[in-house]
C-alpha cells in the first residue's frame, strides 16, 4: 500500500513523534501505561467471558456483571488507544514495514467492530445464563482481543 | 558460592542456554508471561475493587473474592512458571538489574499484604460481607494490592529496556 506511505511519513515527522523519540523515558513510560491498560482491558473481558460460561458469579445476571465492568473496559480502552497512538507516532515508519503491526491493526479493527456492534449488545441482553450464541460471541471477543495482544507483542519480536 | 555465580551457573545450564539461544522459545514464553497478566492481575483487580468498595457493591465481598480466586491462582501459576524460565535464561542480567531487584522485593511485599489480609480482617468477613464499603483494613489491603501490582508491572516492563 505505497499510497499511504506519505501518511506514515507525516506521522513519523510530527512534533509529538520527535519529542517521544528524543526522550529517553517517554517511550518506556507510555508503554507501561499501554501495559496497565492491557491488564485491565483483557482482565475485565476474561471475567465477563468466565461469567458467560457460568464459571464465576452465577448468582449475578450476566448483564449486571457486564455493567459493573463496563466503565473499566471503556477507560482502559481509552488509555490503550491513546498510549497506542503515541507509541505508533514515535515509530510510524518502522510500523509501516512491520507485518505484526499490520496484523495487529486488522485484529484491532475487527475486535472494536465486533465489540461495539455485537458483543456489548449480547451481554447486555443476557440474564442468568448465556445461550450458545452468547458463548460463541464470548469466545470470538476473547480471541479477537487476545489476537490484538499477541500481534502487539510480536511487533517487537518478529517485525 | 555468591548469588552472582549461582546466577551464572543457572543461565549456563542446558535449559537456560537453549531458551536464550532459541528464536521462538523466548518470545513465546515472554508473550505468555505478558498476556497472562490479564488472568492474574486483571482478575485480582476485580476483587481488589470490591474490597475498596468500588464495584459489585451489592454482592457479598467474599463471593466476589472466592469465586474468582481459583482462576486468579491459575493466572499467577502461569506467571510464576513463565517468570522462572525467563529468569533462568538471563539470570545474570536480571541479578544486575535494579528493576529486577525492586520487582522481587515488591512481589514479597504483595505476598505479605495478601497473607495479612487473609489472616486478618478476612477472618471476620462475616461481619462486613454485605457492607457496600468494607472496613478500613480491607480497603487498605485492596489499595495496597493494586499499587503494588502496578509497580511490579512497571519494574517488569522497565527491566527489559535495561537489558
Amino acid at each position: 500500500m505505497p499510497a499511504i506511505i506519505p501518511f506514515f511519513q507525516w506521522c513519523d515527522d510530527t512534533m509529538v513523534s520527535q519529542a517521544i523519540r528524543n526522550s529517553r523515558v517517554a517511550f518506556p513510560v507510555i508503554e507501561n501505561f499501554h501495559l496497565f491498560a492491557l491488564t485491565v482491558l483483557l482482565g475485565s473481558l476474561v471475567v465477563l467471558v468466565l461469567r458467560q460460561f457460568g464459571l464465576v458469579y452465577k448468582t449475578q445476571p450476566i448483564s449486571e456483571v457486564a455493567s459493573a465492568l463496563r466503565p473499566w473496559n471503556r477507560w482502559s480502552l481509552a488509555v490503550m488507544l491513546t498510549s497506542g497512538i503515541l507509541l505508533f507516532l514515535s515509530e510510524a515508519m518502522k510500523c509501516y514495514g512491520n507485518t505484526s503491526f499490520r496484523i495487529k491493526m486488522l485484529f484491532l479493527f475487527f475486535a472494536l467492530l465486533f465489540q461495539f456492534t455485537i458483543y456489548n449488545r449480547v451481554v447486555a441482553s443476557e440474564g442468568k445464563s448465556a445461550p450458545v450464541g452468547g458463548k460463541i460471541a464470548a469466545a470470538v471477543a476473547l480471541c479477537l482481543w487476545f489476537g490484538v495482544g499477541l500481534a502487539g507483542r510480536a511487533i517487537g519480536f518478529l517485525g | 558460592m555468591s548469588i552472582l555465580s549461582m546466577c551464572q551457573w543457572l543461565q549456563d545450564t542446558n535449559i537456560g542456554t537453549s531458551i536464550r539461544e532459541s528464536i521462538w522459545v523466548f518470545p513465546i514464553i515472554e508473550t505468555i508471561h505478558v498476556l497472562a497478566l490479564s488472568i492474574s492481575v486483571g482478575l485480582l483487580l476485580v476483587s481488589d475493587l470490591r474490597l475498596m468498595g468500588v464495584i459489585m457493591k451489592r454482592r457479598p465481598a467474599s463471593e466476589v473474592y472466592e469465586q474468582i480466586k481459583p482462576w486468579m491462582f491459575i493466572g499467577f501459576a502461569i506467571m510464576t512458571i513463565t517468570g522462572i524460565f525467563l529468569f533462568w535464561c538471563q539470570a545474570v542480567k536480571a541479578y544486575n538489574s535494579i528493576f529486577f531487584r525492586a520487582k522481587v522485593i515488591l512481589l514479597v511485599v504483595a505476598a505479605i499484604n495478601a497473607i495479612a489480609f487473609e489472616r486478618g480482617i478476612y477472618r471476620k468477613v462475616g461481619e462486613w460481607d454485605d457492607a457496600l464499603v468494607p472496613p478500613m483494613e480491607a480497603r487498605v489491603a485492596g489499595w495496597a494490592s493494586l499499587i503494588l501490582w502496578a509497580a511490579i508491572i512497571t519494574c517488569g516492563r522497565t527491566m527489559a529496556y535495561t537489558f
